[in-house]
């Protein structure tokens, strides 16, 4: 047989599995190696500290977790979150990160090893991409082989789009949910290939934990029986799919029931529902599937199918009767804003508040999955070529996904597996065919595929057959061939599988050498450029702990912005551990972890009447804001002001949804309009409408803000507008501490006057200004 | 034309009547033309007394083609609607509320006193005397129209204000109805006759293909944004980072699929091709074609993203 | 002679009884103005002395003693007797401002007015006292009497400030109308047919009626216009405002009405122990709460326990000038608030332990952080507050029933499972190949 180039022939079979399995673990080691460091660069960029708003609560939680261990933490009432309603935290929050990093803590202690808790949240997310590296690893193997495996593993590990979410010290949910994610599905379509009740449990095991880590369990919950029932539309029902589900589906459910925050969800909700129907349909066709082998009458067995269609549409009635009933509650708004995209905004401005929330414009897919994105579809149809039971699921997989991630930002990390995976099958494809040194005409290859073409091919028709056997064979002839090459099993296997087409059996390869080598260098370019891509993305955009801020001098040196901690210290060291703090709901988390003070509202939106009540005080004027602020025993207002600096995420380009969400609850009292500009425009300037320079916020961000000018004309930096000469004037608060670049402003909240008058009045008079003398009122009129 | 005749008796009559005369007048004036009165500066003032027992929604607008508003005549109809709804109520609630419209032709001293740059703005008068009288003490609340011109909406704000809620239905949507019905229909008859078709596994790869195409090339961010399909004069690519145009949805897809379509060729067709000759030259020029493409797309996003620091060929 | 043995003895059983100080110190600074001299107050003074506070002189003008010296007040009580005194006859450290800051420190002050227009009279305004326009003296021509109808006898109604009935006191000076802030404790009135004219004699008097006419009674005149008046400040500090000083004159005290003596000595007394928080003065020693049968607090509590808040009151007793257990208080109140007082309920005093109030109430169904409030105000004592904040948590996970009647279909469904299985096993293994399908679908249904 003619081949491109020689290789060496006195290799024998054992030597080639060894070193390749050798060399497997050493890239699987490298791989785990490279996705650690990648992550690593915002610790050395900035310091070992926890980054952003969720994260600092988990961190929290997870100190409860480490002292008191896990029976306090389960029954913790947080008396400082959600002033002064109180948070039962064990009761309303996944547990599965928690418990996760107090697990390896007090193993760590157990070989005394005294690591610090704060470092093993930090660096929880690194170590579970190396985990996640592996697990897709694994995916991918059973989607095609090896090398696409390593592959997948490389992408995965270096890939923005999860770097996004697992940087060091982004302690948050995802940072084990989607290593949990990934191996769920390589558990399900494991026990889906071989159906061995073992990996169904293994997956609903690992289901479980899902549960416990993420609310994006969902995913996985809707993933698997669309899957199944996909299947069963196909024909493809078997008694594999029918273990595989049901083995998922009754452990999977009884354990994520024992999630305290789940619950009864799993049985009473409709997210739930798509998995409970398939399970009821399956157990229905598998009876018809048991009848007819027993029976044998024509009529009976239509009668039968006609009797399983029927009681599979009365199943379906009978959820969707209990919902209208109310049994069964219906989708929850996160969850339905994904279908009726302009539902959110309308009805849960919350939600539709938050940035990572947002649709997905496409640059921010490129930014994050660079070549992969269009490596994607290749994938995708390579998939289609040989439609196994395993490629279904990452077809409907990648249709699913790649929908949400247009939806919302925050989704693009589900999506990102499937797409590592799909490029990985995609390129190694591309990789064995012009590595493959045999050229055409060939023969050997021909027979074996032609013996298993029948078995692949027609598995789009009903087959309980795996195509399992057709590798294995293909992997036995391969292998016999005397001076079979290391890499000749694989180029057999392949063209085996690529082959399993129409035109199977056709001789194909590739002639010379040079066009090998051509095509190998454009993909290896590719994927340098691909690696250098993904460095400079981490290292610039997603390795920044939004906490301190990082800007260049003019000489290029980095300069470090720390006004947060700068301001939540001063909370810490000069108020009173009782004193309540009122801010915008972003910087709850914050605050509690960092200033450990009570907070108003914070980050778990679980309530949208307090959250209201926060933007009613900020939006009102501070006479309507002061009897709230008492009430509600706020001693400090925090609020965010980048005008100095320049930092754009600031209060003030906020203030509008704390303006919609207070109107949601006080239409008649808050009204958007009213702080724009008579021409519609939001302005802080001379121009801004009455109502806004009024607003609580806008004085409190611009209070003494042109002082700082100096008589110049005073400009605000993020709107690019020119502030008033004289700002606002405060009668009910007091500045009480200001950080350094102005970027947090903290004010204490007056106390009443002791002569019983109104602050303003009392100021007045305390500023020495005569007020106008008051006439006794009427008492009763003189008798005539 | 006999509206502003009938205000020009009412004007003096008014003046003097009392609150229940003017009541009186504004009921008729309602009744006659179904539920909506189109004031003048007069009968607004007359809706609008100081001293009423009766709340209002009042739309200022300009429906005159010489003023070009389009909002004004996109709002219109769903305002008239909502107030023939109204109209159904009975007769004692109805006439404790009422709907009005101000065309700005008609009376432009009013628009200037309340000095309102924009149209349409819907205000409503809520009663100032009597039992409905406002807790909150405010007298005239105007209506935002952040959900848009759609009448249900409009109708759900207004009935804060009104006695009893609006009972506003909308209309059946026949086109939505029968579009489902033709899609059922045309699906079931596919089942029928392109059974073949819709086993083929190809078909579904086609289908998968273009939606996840179209899906990663931001048509979503598009839809919900409503983003136009190009900027003005006529550029295509919207400038910033988290910004596109309609335009750029299709060139990106196209720019996939190519580069997509290249990958295939090379892996699974050109292998096929036994004249070496031939072979060769398809190599090099899908070899070619994906090189250059992707230096495309990467030039592109460096329109977008200004600090991006590599580039390929352009 | 033998007529002097009961005066005698009356003397000594006073300077006995009457060593006593207030319950915020004894050292009072006197801001007396040099055109009036001091024994014509002797009286009053001198009362002051005996009971036990020092009294340190000064005019308006001079700077030494400073009232604040660095940031800090040098006197727990101040009486301003300088009521003609204009603002350039002050030294700094004698405003409007710094009078307030005083209150607001805890001093407390007593201060004459007179009917000239002073920086007292803005001062005035603020504790909403509403004085007529300058030189408007209280004028009464009832009773028939030889003394000017500016010089007026006011009848003494008792109110907590005065506890026993006095005879009327002579006054003459401005009176006030009263704002409505509910700090304001109205010692005394005038006479209902007396009014403030603008002159010394009544010539305006008919203006007046005929403004009374028109405008109704609410202008100065009649029984509603206040001549001395207290305040309560939030801050605990008190201050008393009195229209005219010559309430506290020798002169008016030995000044007869009617054949008896007046009223004013024991009255300016009673006046200052109210003012320099002698009477009247509670305070909350301690408030306790705990589960019932237990004794000590809990860090947190569940809902729906009952709990048990108790508080120790004490009244301060200028006679031994120490604070004694008081039971007396029949209203007092204790609020157990989330946003909104979620329970309302009077605590009584418990028989047999004098100053101790306590109440048992079942905490609601409703977590969250709770305060025990007690808040008493009433006109004429200072105020009694306290806030004790408890977090109120759900019950702890081990804490609710273990078995429900309603859960029965789960035990059911539980048991019969696993027996189902052992049944299922022991099939399977006692089976032949045969059995092994059906067996299969059967095991995981």
């Amino acid at each position: 047989m003619p081949f491109a180039y020689q290789l060496p022939s006195d290799v024998s079979p054992a030597t080639v599995a060894n070193t390749s399995s050798l060399l497997r673990i050493i890239a699987l080691a490298l791989i785990s190696g490279a996705a650690i460091a990648s992550r690593l660069f915002a610790v050395i960029n900035f310091e070992s500290i926890i980054h952003e708003f969720d994260p600092w609560f988990n961190y929290r939680a997870t100190k409860v977790i480490a002292e008191k261990g896990f029976y306090e933490f389960w029954n913790w009432f947080d008396p400082t979150a959600w002033y002064p309603l109180g948070r039962v935290v064990g009761g309303t929050i996944y547990p599965g990160l928690m418990a996760t990093s107090g697990v390896i803590y007090s193993l760590l202690h157990a070989i005394n090893l005294p690591v610090d808790i704060r470092n093993i949240c930090v660096l929880l997310a690194p170590g579970f991409s190396a985990l996640t590296a592996w697990s897709t690893y694994m995916f991918t193997k059973e989607l095609k082989d090896e090398s696409a495996g390593l592959l997948a593993a490389v992408f995965i590990g270096i890939v923005p789009g999860y770097i996004s979410r697992s940087v060091a010290g982004s302690y948050d949910n995802e940072a084990i949910a989607i290593f949990l994610l990934m191996f769920t599905f390589f558990c399900w379509i494991k026990a889906l290939k071989i159906g061995s009740a073992f990996y169904g449990s293994l997956a609903a095991l690992f289901y479980f934990y899902m549960v416990a880590a993420w609310g994006g369990y969902a995913f996985i919950t809707n993933m698997i029986p669309l899957h199944a029932f996909a299947l069963i539309l196909m024909g493809r029902f078997s008694s594999r799919l029918y273990v595989a589900y049901s083995s998922w589906y009754a452990i999977g459910t009884l354990s994520s029931m024992q999630v305290p925050f789940v619950g009864f969800q799993p049985v009473r909700t409709s997210e739930h529902m798509a998995a409970l129907g398939v399970f009821g349909l399956l157990q229905i066709i598998a009876f018809a599937e048991l009848v007819r082998t027993h029976v044998s009458s024509k009529q009976f067995q239509s009668l039968l199918y006609a009797s399983v269609v029927g009681m599979g549409i009365t199943g379906a009635l009978a959820i969707i009767g209990l919902t209208y009933k109310g049994w069964i509650a219906p989708w929850t708004g996160r969850f339905y804003s994904l279908w009726d995209t302009g539902y959110a905004k309308k009805y849960i401005p919350i939600i539709a508040s938050v940035s990572e929330h947002q649709p997905t414009a496409w640059p921010s897919f490129f930014m994050d999955l660079q070549l992969l994105i269009f490596l994607f579809p290749a994938g995708v149809i390579m998939c289609f070529r040989q439609l196994r039971d395993e490629h279904v699921f990452v077809i409907i997989y990648a249709v699913v996904a790649s929908y949400f991630a247009g939806v919302m930002v925050r989704l693009m990390l589900t999506l990102t597996p499937v797409v590592c995976v799909t490029a990985a099958v995609a390129f190694s494809s591309l990789l064995d065919t012009y590595i493959d040194p045999a050229e055409p005409d060939v023969l050997e290859d021909d027979s074996n595929t032609g013996q298993d073409a029948p078995t692949s091919g027609t598995s789009t028709a009903v087959s309980t057959s795996s195509p399992a056997p057709s590798l294995k064979k293909a992997k036995k002839a391969a292998a016999a061939a005397p001076p079979a090459g290391p890499l000749d099993g694989l180029v057999s296997t392949v063209t085996a599988a690529v082959s399993s087409s129409k035109k199977a059996g056709k001789p194909r390869g590739v002639f010379g050498l040079d066009t090998r080598i051509a095509v190998l260098i454009n993909a290896l370019g590719m994927l340098f450029f691909f690696v250098m891509h993904c460095t400079y993305v981490t290292s610039t955009a997603y390795s920044s702990p939004s906490v301190v801020l990082a800007s260049t001098n003019p000489d290029g040196s980095q300069h470090i912005i720390d006004d947060f901690r700068e301001a939540y210290y001063w909370l810490r060291q000069n108020t009173p551990e009782t004193a309540v703090v009122m801010s915008w709901w972003d910087y709850g988390y914050q605050i509690a972890g960092m200033a450990d003070r009570p907070t108003l509202v914070d980050n778990n939106t679980w309530n949208n009447t307090h959250i209201a009540t926060v933007g009613k005080a900020m939006s009102s004027s501070e006479e309507v804001a002061y009897p709230i602020l008492r009430k509600h025993d706020v001693d400090y207002v925090l609020i965010i002001f980048g005008g100095l600096l320049g930092y754009s995420g600031d209060d003030i380009n906020k203030f509008l949804w704390m303006v919609r969400i207070a109107q949601g609850v006080w239409p008649d009292e808050i009204q958007e309009p009213n702080y724009f500009t008579p021409k519609g425009e939001y302005r802080v300037d001379e121009a801004a409408s009455s109502t806004m320079k009024n607003s609580l916020m806008y004085k409190m961000s611009y209070y003494r803000f042109a002082e700082l000018f100096g008589g110049n004309q005073a400009v605000d930096r993020v709107r690019g507008q020119q502030m008033p000469k004289v700002g606002p004037t405060l009668d009910y608060l007091d500045e009480a501490f200001t950080s350094e670049n102005w970027i947090v402003r903290i004010y204490q909240v007056k106390k009443d006057d002791p002569l019983g008058r109104d602050l303003k009045t009392a100021n007045a008079f305390a500023q020495g200004k005569k007020r106008k003398r008051s006439k006794p009122q009427v008492r009763r009129k003189a008798v005539s | 034309m006999l509206l502003p005749l009938l205000a020009l008796f009412a004007l003096p009559l008014c003046l003097a009547a009392s609150t229940e005369a003017n009541h009186a007048k504004l009921v008729q004036l309602a009744a006659a033309n179904d539920g909506v009165i189109r004031l003048d500066q007069s009968t607004y003032r007359l809706l609008t007394s100081p001293r009423r027992n009766w709340s209002a929604s009042v739309q200022f607008t300009a429906m005159d083609k010489r003023r070009r508003c389009t909002p004004c005549r996109e709002f219109g109809p769903s305002f008239n609607a909502v107030a023939k709804a109204w109209s159904k109520v009975s007769s004692a609630e109805r006439d404790s509320h009422f709907f009005a419209t101000l065309d700005f032709d008609d009376a432009m001293p009013v628009f200037q006193e309340m000095n309102l740059q924009s149209a349409p703005v819907v205000q409503v008068y809520t009663a100032t005397e009597g039992p409905r009288q406002s807790a909150s003490g405010r007298t005239a609340i105007s209506l935002d129209f952040s959900q848009g011109f759609e009448a249900a909406p409009l109708a759900e704000q207004l009935s804060h204000y009104t006695p009893v809620p609006i009972p506003y239905k909308p209309p059946f949507d026949w086109s939505r109805a029968a579009t489902f019905v033709f899609m059922a229909l045309a699906f079931v008859a596919a089942l029928r006759f392109m059974a073949p078709i819709l086993r083929s596994r190809w078909t579904w790869a086609v289908i998968v293909v273009l939606t996840s195409l179209v899906m990663t090339s931001g048509y979503m961010f598009v839809r919900i944004r409503g983003m136009p399909h190009s900027g003005p004069n006529g550029q295509w690519i919207a400038p910033g980072y988290q910004n596109m145009f309609g335009q750029e949805v299709q060139v990106v897809s196209m720019i996939y699929g190519t580069l997509a379509g290249g990958f295939l060729m090379l892996t699974l067709i050109v292998p096929n091709n036994l004249s070496p000759q031939r072979q060769r030259m398809q190599v090099y020029l899908w070899a070619g074609v994906i090189f250059i493409m992707y230096s495309v797309l990467v030039s592109l996003f460096r329109e977008k993203n200004r600090n991006y620091p590599f580039k390929l060929l352009f | 002679m033998l007529s002097l043995w009961p005066l005698l003895a009356a003397l000594v059983s006073l300077s006995i009884s009457s060593y006593a100080k207030s319950s915020t110190g004894d050292s009072v600074l006197v801001v007396l103005d040099p055109s009036l001299q001091r024994d014509n107050f002797s009286i009053f003074f001198k009362g002051l002395e005996a009971n036990g506070y020092d009294l340190t002189f000064r005019a308006p003008k001079d700077v030494q003693p400073a009232v604040i010296q660095d940031d800090h007040a040098e006197f727990s009580h101040v009486i301003l007797f300088a009521p003609e005194a204009k603002s350039p006859c002050y030294s700094q450290d004698i405003t409007p401002q710094s009078l307030v800051t005083l209150l607001e420190k805890g001093t407390n002050l007593l201060v004459a007015l007179s009917t000239k227009q002073t920086p007292l009279t803005s001062l005035a305004a603020e504790f909403s006292l509403i004085l007529p326009p300058a030189g408007t003296p209280l004028v009464s021509h009832f009773p028939e009497r030889d003394t000017p109808s500016t010089v007026v006898p006011v009848n003494v109604s008792v109110n907590p400030v005065v506890p026993s009935s006095l005879p009327p006191v002579w006054f003459s000076g401005t009176p006030f109308a009263f704002g409505n802030n509910p700090l304001l404790v109205p010692i005394l009135n005038a006479s209902p047919e007396s009014f403030a004219a603008d002159s010394d004699r009544d010539s305006g008097a008919d203006a007046v009626y005929d403004a009374a006419e028109k405008g109704g009674e609410g202008f100065w005149a009649g029984s509603s216009l206040g001549l001395v008046a207290g305040f309560q400040t939030l801050g605990g500090a008190r201050a008393t405002w009195v229209g005219g000083i010559e309430l506290f004159s020798d002169e008016y005290a030995e000044k007869t009405i009617g054949g008896i003596k007046s009223g004013n000595e024991p009255f300016a007394a009673d006046v200052a122990s109210w003012t320099f928080q002698e009477s009247n003065v509670l305070r909350i020693e301690s408030v306790a709460h705990h589960r019932v049968n237990e004794t000590l607090p809990r860090e947190t509590y569940t809902i729906n326990d009952h709990v048990t808040f108790s508080a120790q009151v004490s009244k301060y007793n200028p006679e031994t000038s120490a604070w004694e257990p008081y039971s007396g208080i029949s209203d007092l109140q204790l609020e157990f608030t989330m946003l909104d007082p979620h329970i309302r309920t009077s605590l009584i005093p418990v028989p047999g332990e004098p100053g101790k109030y306590s109440v048992t109430f079942r905490v609601p169904d409703r977590h969250g952080v709770f305060k025990f409030v007690l808040d008493y105000k009433r006109k004429g004592w200072n105020f009694l507050e306290s806030t004790t904040v408890v977090p109120v948590v759900p019950p702890r996970h081990d804490e609710y029933p273990r078995f429900l009647s309603p859960a029965w279909p789960y035990y059911a469904g539980a048991i019969s499972t696993s027996i189902g299985f052992l049944v299922f096993s022991a099939l399977w293994l006692t089976g032949d190949n045969q059995e092994q399908k059906k067996s299969k679908s059967a095991k995981s249904e």
